[in-house]
């Protein structure tokens, strides 16, 4: 059996991710409250292993047990439970994945998670530290400018070819919707720079009086 | 003349009667910064073994929760959310100080209504036979005089059916994994304990304490003697840590 401390750290961590993103977002906190006592088992069959999503007031905790009653159970494997969080067209049944219980349930926690909206700047400087967490924004910065130049060289009919026949990169569309992903976590980051020299300017305002 | 009965308190050991008000000692000097050290110590790994603790009590809303040894209510705070309003849980230590900085940080966070305080000692329960649903002792079995007395007490005041978790640190698996361990223990914890809570001997105390605390299978045994069934435990962070549970029949 693998040693429970690990799993542990993984249920921790996701449970954090998501409820930090939740602490920023009033409106889909309401929401969730509306789905309290709820709960969602996972069966995961690529990694093997069992997840339960339980709603409680505003949040979401993360279980690897439950006992109680379960409102309804997904099985599929994690890429397929991925991408049923993410892709807004994507269905149970397009994916393979069987689901017992309540279907209702399913899809407003599906729509909740995917229309989280996550304010990157305040949960990564909670997390990490003012500093560390412009550092963190330095490094995405200079990975997003690699990608626009990337997007604008990439000659059109071999990046067809390696996308469409051999599969071994993403679509353009998906492509592109990757890099306006990491744009708007840029502008995130550039917000956090200025908040940052604002808070900066008042130390010396205040350093000076 | 008769011999004095003795116990160990670390490495030392000192009459039975004695062992209960040193220990006391030693909570009362660590009390404010307990939780500081205690991430300072684990890495903050203590979290998760509480963690899968919880995981493991299958607590309910509505049910009756004691959390002996509860210290600063890292616990409590936890079992208070999941047994609800219509639950009750009982946050006991044996040391007022360790009580009275629990007590404060629970009302801090504004966990209050289902929880009860009570200073008790684990070997002598203050509570009627067959009273709760499950009972958590984390890190305080090894602190504990008569250890075989304190599981008897806490089988008595548990409900049929009911379980008992003792999280407590015990025998790694691996010699290397042992090695490395013995050498943290020894210079770096109370050296720790020196420089962040001004207090190297308590420190000392808490490692010596956890090597002559019984390993894995011996604990397992105690509480298959004490009458528990269905007894199992569970190895964490390499056996640094095992999570003991046993049921009442």
């Amino acid at each position: 059996m693998t040693d429970p401390t690990f799993r542990a750290g993984f249920d921790a961590t996701l449970e954090t991710a998501i409820n930090s993103a939740l602490r920023y977002d009033p409106g889909t906190r309401a929401r969730l409250d509306k789905l309290a006592g709820k709960v969602l088992a996972v069966a995961l069959s690529a990694p093997k292993m069992n997840l339960f999503l339980v709603i409680e007031d505003e949040r979401i905790e993360v279980h690897s047990r439950w006992g109680g009653e379960v409102t309804t159970e997904l099985q599929g494997s994690a890429i397929a439970f991925l991408q049923l969080l993410k892709n807004r067209d994507a269905t149970p049944a397009k994916l393979g994945v069987t689901v017992r219980g309540s279907s209702a349930f399913l899809a407003e926690l599906q729509s909740i998670l995917r229309d989280l909206d996550i304010d990157w700047e305040e949960p990564l400087s909670k997390l990490v530290g003012d500093s560390p967490a412009h550092q963190i924004g330095l490094g995405v910065r200079a990975a997003a400018g690699w990608l626009k130049d990337a997007l604008g060289k990439a000659p059109g009919a071999a990046a067809e070819a390696v996308s469409e026949e051999w599969q071994v990169t993403p679509p353009q569309a998906q492509f592109e919707a990757f890099a306006e992903d990491v744009s708007e976590l840029v502008q995130g980051v550039d917000r956090l720079e200025a908040r940052i020299a604002h808070l900066r300017q008042r130390l010396n305002q205040r350093g000076t009086d | 003349m008769t011999e004095r009965k003795t116990t160990h308190f670390g490495y030392q050991q000192v009459p039975v009667e004695e062992k209960a008000g040193r220990v006391a000692d030693v909570f009362h000097s660590v009390a404010a910064r307990y939780d500081v050290m205690n991430d300072l110590m684990s890495g903050g790994i203590h979290r998760l073994w509480k963690r899968f603790t919880i995981e493991l009590s299958a607590a309910r809303p509505g049910q009756t929760i004691l959390d002996i040894a509860g210290g600063t209510g890292d616990l409590t705070a936890r079992f208070s959310r999941i047994v609800g309003p219509a639950g009750k849980v009982v946050l006991a230590d044996i040391n007022a100080s360790m009580l009275k900085v629990g007590r404060d940080r629970l009302l801090d966070r504004g966990i209050a209504g289902n929880v009860e305080t009570v200073q008790a000692d684990a070997q002598y329960l203050p509570f009627p036979d067959n009273t709760f649903d499950c009972i958590t002792i984390a890190f305080g079995l090894r602190n504990v005089t008569d250890k075989d007395l304190a599981l008897r007490s806490m089988l008595r005041v548990l409900k049929p059916g009911g379980r008992l978790l003792v999280l407590e640190f015990s025998k790694p698996e691996s010699k290397l994994l042992e090695k490395v361990y013995d050498q943290y223990s020894f210079r770096l914890l109370p050296f720790m304990g020196k420089l962040v809570a001004n207090d190297a001997e308590s420190y000392r105390y808490l490692a010596e304490s956890i090597r002559m605390h019984p390993d894995q299978q011996t604990l397992k045994d105690m509480m298959g003697e004490a009458g528990f069934v269905d007894c199992e435990f569970h190895n964490m962070t390499g056996g640094i840590v095992a999570l003991h549970k046993g049921i009442k029949p």
